[in-house]
């Protein structure tokens, strides 16, 4: 997770951003239907391809480990006959392509194969964590959504006052800090040195949810939201300001409308815009992200399935966590265009 | 002060209660050492800190680290560090290791006794019982031997045992069996001491109900994450243990595993950071335990590959080590200079040996005569175990004085195909006594024989034979001294030191104390039963 969440709209999303590339219209559509189907339909095809894609890269990169896969996993207790069982289970001695075929046959019938480190089925192992992991980033994006909006709109409409001066340098020192720092800074003033009236790590019995016990989840929580919040907050600015100064917002204020309905009716939605593709770039990040801040509180979700996979060498979890993981990507990156497109009328009629 | 009146002034300061008092005064009757007496008598042995008498009641939670989704439970197996910590609640074993890293008879068994080179008996204890009700008998013994000699279980015992014979087990009696061996094996009593060779009962599997001897019966397990353990009501020790219940918390990481600590979240916790430690003992109401440890990390020449085939270009790697330096910049002071030699608790520790130093002016002059001076060796390593990148950077550093350059290898597949094929290579190995550590690492049959010891016409392994044979304690300490001496002269092990094992924990435990072993935190307070909440 060595990249931190971007502040740019990139990739497809540029296409249906104002002043990007036109969106391919289709042509022919019915006209009756709601055009916006269509295209989820469309955007649902492209995000099964990209899986396709994406699931082809996960494969070969975790079967380039250098040596001996069987090897590599076993270590120094691997024995002849261990090495033959293992080979046999993960099916090295077939084909690259059949190995694929396999594991991708077993995907699409739910199957994600076995942990080679716990011998259980890898459903099993990661589907309370993904409920928990889930439950975090919910959590996270609940708060820092509608605030970074907020701050983000205010600091626009008091631009240059002290608020914006004062959002503007908090949300850079925030945005520059790792979230490893930002968790460790606040268990030391929360749980630790400081202050004593927070736990410092969350203690999820196996079995038992993370909002049976809520105060663990604070910290966690805040966390993810200081490392988001800044992002989304600074491109809503932006993108506010931008907004603010167009001649449609001029004339409609012209036109002597009051200055709320002005914000709520033509400035806000269409700032919203560019910032949904920020907002759904880091909550895809937070899935990522999240995996750091698990390991600060030892939280009991994907990010520690995922550590720990990778240093038993375990590949059908590394494998399903990340295919997981661009799913995710998938998922909100549409979720994002469809809010766009709601919000803007334009690309509503290019459809 | 005789035995009895000891025992009268524990009594007397509450240590111990009017039954245990008359229960000690029985044993030492009945000829037992004092050691065991105090033992059995529970708990007033090991009152570190804290002191007072032991009370009953509480939730002990304890964090440890290195666990992941390979933890198992398992009487007579562990994959993971937290599997120790889970193994010792539930299972016990024959014979027990005190603080001291003696043998006692405090376990499971009356006695355990070599009668001819090739034969054991073990005699069980009376009364004792397993979480299910069921007494501990001499088929449980039987099924729990043939299970740890079953290579097909694939136990981390397996490979000690390799003398006993699973078809030649007798039953002589309900509490007595008798072990004929397929050669002569000093070493099986200090195998039955090994907190990992744990007595299971007839039929016992892994994946089956957990049910051993021990003081607290498993509620409930998710590797990776906790166990819970509750206090076996039944226990054979009177008024142990002290806790109510036990849980096992998994951390990944140790910084979060401190944090944990100092919150209060935790009552005790393993192997902290070094850096923390200064953190932990400024916390009031916290304290840190540091034990000798036995683990070693040993940089291992191949006595028969080049450049070692010469044993002075050995002897003179060993001269180039400053082991004070290693033990400082990778144990950060955490740790004992060692002398290349292992088994540092065994009767027969070669102790008596004189130190090596770093001498560089020996090790140029030894290099120049072999001809072997300012020459260039790669030295392999891995991030297998805690410090192995380390002491090969430390010790490449040093080398650089007496002229000889060592690069640092570091490889990530280093336990891949060339493991032991390699001429000069870090491992890592845990506390074991002499002659079990020599079947595991330095005869031709050993699994990991790095250096490929002993050399050709070395009357080593026919000293390693008597050893095994010897019924005598003395003569085989004069035998096992030997075989250290040629390893002393010979050998191709840089041993540069034994670690420590750093635990910190609440000082409302009471009961911990340094003590010299394997296991963190006096063994976990002996599977959770000597320590209390005071």
């Amino acid at each position: 997770m060595a990249t931190g969440p971007s502040g740019s709209a990139s990739g497809s999303i540029s296409t249906l951003i104002p002043g990007g590339p036109s969106v391919t219209a289709a042509p022919g559509m019915a006209r009756a239907r709601n055009p916006i189907w269509g295209f989820i339909v469309r955007r649902l095809l492209l995000g099964a391809f990209v899986l396709f894609l994406v699931s082809i890269v996960i494969f070969v990169a975790t079967q380039a480990l250098p040596g001996d896969t069987a090897r590599a996993i076993l270590g120094r207790t691997a024995t002849p006959a261990s090495l033959e069982a293992l080979r046999e289970q993960l099916h090295l001695n077939r084909p690259l392509v059949v190995q694929y075929l396999l594991w991708a046959g077993g995907l699409l019938r739910g199957d994600a194969g076995s942990s080679m480190a716990a011998q259980e089925p890898v459903t099993k192992l990661i589907g309370d964590r993904i409920i928990n992991s889930a439950f975090l980033v919910l959590c996270a994006g609940l708060i820092s959504i509608p605030l970074s909006v907020l701050i983000g709109s205010y600091a626009a409409l008091k631009r240059d006052k002290s608020f914006d001066v004062a959002a503007s340098l908090t949300t850079l020192v925030f945005a520059a800090l790792p979230e490893f720092v930002v968790g460790v800074t606040l268990v030391v003033l929360f749980a630790t040195t400081v202050l004593h009236v927070l736990p410092a790590v969350s203690l999820i019995p196996p079995g038992g949810r993370p909002w049976d016990e809520p105060i663990g989840m604070i910290l966690p929580t805040l966390t993810l939201v200081l490392a988001v919040t800044p992002y989304v907050a600074r491109i809503m600015r932006a993108s506010m300001i931008e907004v603010l100064e167009s001649d449609y917002v001029e004339m409609a204020r012209l036109k002597g409308l009051s200055e709320w309905i002005v914000i709520r009716r033509h400035a806000l939605p269409n700032a919203l815009g560019p910032t949904f593709q920020v907002i759904a770039l880091n909550l895809a990040y937070l899935a990522g992200g999240v995996i750091v801040v698990e390991y600060v509180f030892n939280y009991a979700g994907i990010g520690g399935a995922l550590r720990d996979a990778v240093s038993n060498r375990d590949l059908p979890v590394i494998q399903a966590v990340a295919l997981l993981i661009a799913g995710l990507y998938v998922v909100l990156n549409l979720l994002a265009d469809i809010a766009t497109i709601l919000v803007t009328p334009r690309l509503r009629t290019r459809l | 002060m005789d035995d009895k009146s000891t025992l009268e002034q524990m009594y007397l300061r509450g240590n111990i209660t009017r039954r245990q008092l008359l229960v000690g005064m029985g044993m030492l009757a009945a000829g037992l050492s004092m050691a065991s007496v105090l033992a059995a008598c529970g708990g007033s042995t090991t009152s570190g800190t804290g002191g007072g008498t032991p009370k009953k009641g509480g939730t002990f939670r304890l964090g440890v680290t290195g666990g992941g989704a390979k933890d198992i439970i398992d009487g007579q197996n562990i994959v993971t560090k937290p599997d120790q910590a889970r193994l010792v609640a539930g299972f016990e074993t024959l014979l027990v290791y005190d603080e001291n890293y003696n043998l006692t008879n405090d376990g499971l068994a009356e006695s355990v006794t070599q009668d001819k080179p090739d034969q054991w008996t073990i005699r069980l204890k009376q009364g004792i019982t397993f979480h299910d009700g069921k007494t501990l008998s001499a088929d449980d013994v039987i099924y729990s031997l043939q299970r740890m000699t079953d290579p097909k279980q694939g136990l981390f015992g397996t490979g000690g045992l390799g003398s006993i014979d699973p078809k030649n087990i007798t039953k002589m009696d309900d509490r007595t069996v008798r072990l004929n061996l397929k050669q002569a094996d000093s070493t099986i009593g200090e195998q039955m001491g090994q907190y990992y060779n744990g007595m299971v009962p007839v039929g016992y599997t892994r994946a089956g109900t957990q049910n051993g001897t021990g003081p607290y019966k498993v509620q409930s397990f998710t590797p990776g994450q906790q166990s819970v353990h509750v206090r076996n009501a039944n226990y054979w020790r009177s008024g142990q243990p002290y806790f109510d219940q036990v849980t096992v918390i998994d951390f990944p990481d140790p910084s979060a595993q401190v944090n944990a600590l100092l919150a209060g979240q935790l009552d005790a916790i393993t192997d902290i950071p070094f850096a923390q430690v200064s953190v932990v003992k400024a916390h009031s109401g916290l304290a840190v335990l540091e034990s000798p440890g036995g683990g070693w990390l040993p940089l291992c020449m191949a006595i028969d590959l080049e450049p070692f085939t010469d044993n002075r270009v050995r002897q003179a790697f060993r001269l180039m080590a400053d082991r004070q330096a290693i033990v400082t910049q990778v144990l950060s002071g955490h740790g004992r200079v060692a002398n290349d030699l292992y088994a540092p608790f065994d009767e027969g520790f070669a102790s008596d040996l004189p130190q090596r130093h770093q001498d560089f002016a020996q090790a140029k002059s030894l290099l120049k005569a072999a001809g072997k001076d300012g020459m260039t060796v790669d030295l392999h390593t891995t991030d297998g175990a805690a410090g192995m990148v380390d002491v090969a950077n430390v010790f490449a550093q040093q080398a650089k004085g007496a002229g000889i350059t060592v690069n640092v290898k570091n490889d990530p597949n280093y336990y891949g195909d060339a493991y032991l094929k390699l001429a000069f290579s870090v491992d890592f190995w845990g506390t074991r006594n002499y002659l079990p550590q020599v079947a595991n690492g330095s005869i031709p049959t050993a699994p990991y024989n790095e250096c490929h010891w002993p050399p050709s016409g070395s009357n080593y392994l026919s000293l390693y034979k008597q050893a095994l044979a010897e019924v005598d304690k003395t003569k085989r300490i004069a035998l096992k001294h030997e075989m250290q001496k040629l390893e002393y002269d010979q050998g191709g092990y840089i041993i540069p030191f034994f670690n420590n094992l750093v635990d910190a924990y609440s000082t409302k435990v009471s009961g911990f104390k340094p003590s010299k072993g394997t296991l963190n935190l006096t063994s976990f307070g002996h599977g959770y039963r000597t320590i209390w909440f005071s």
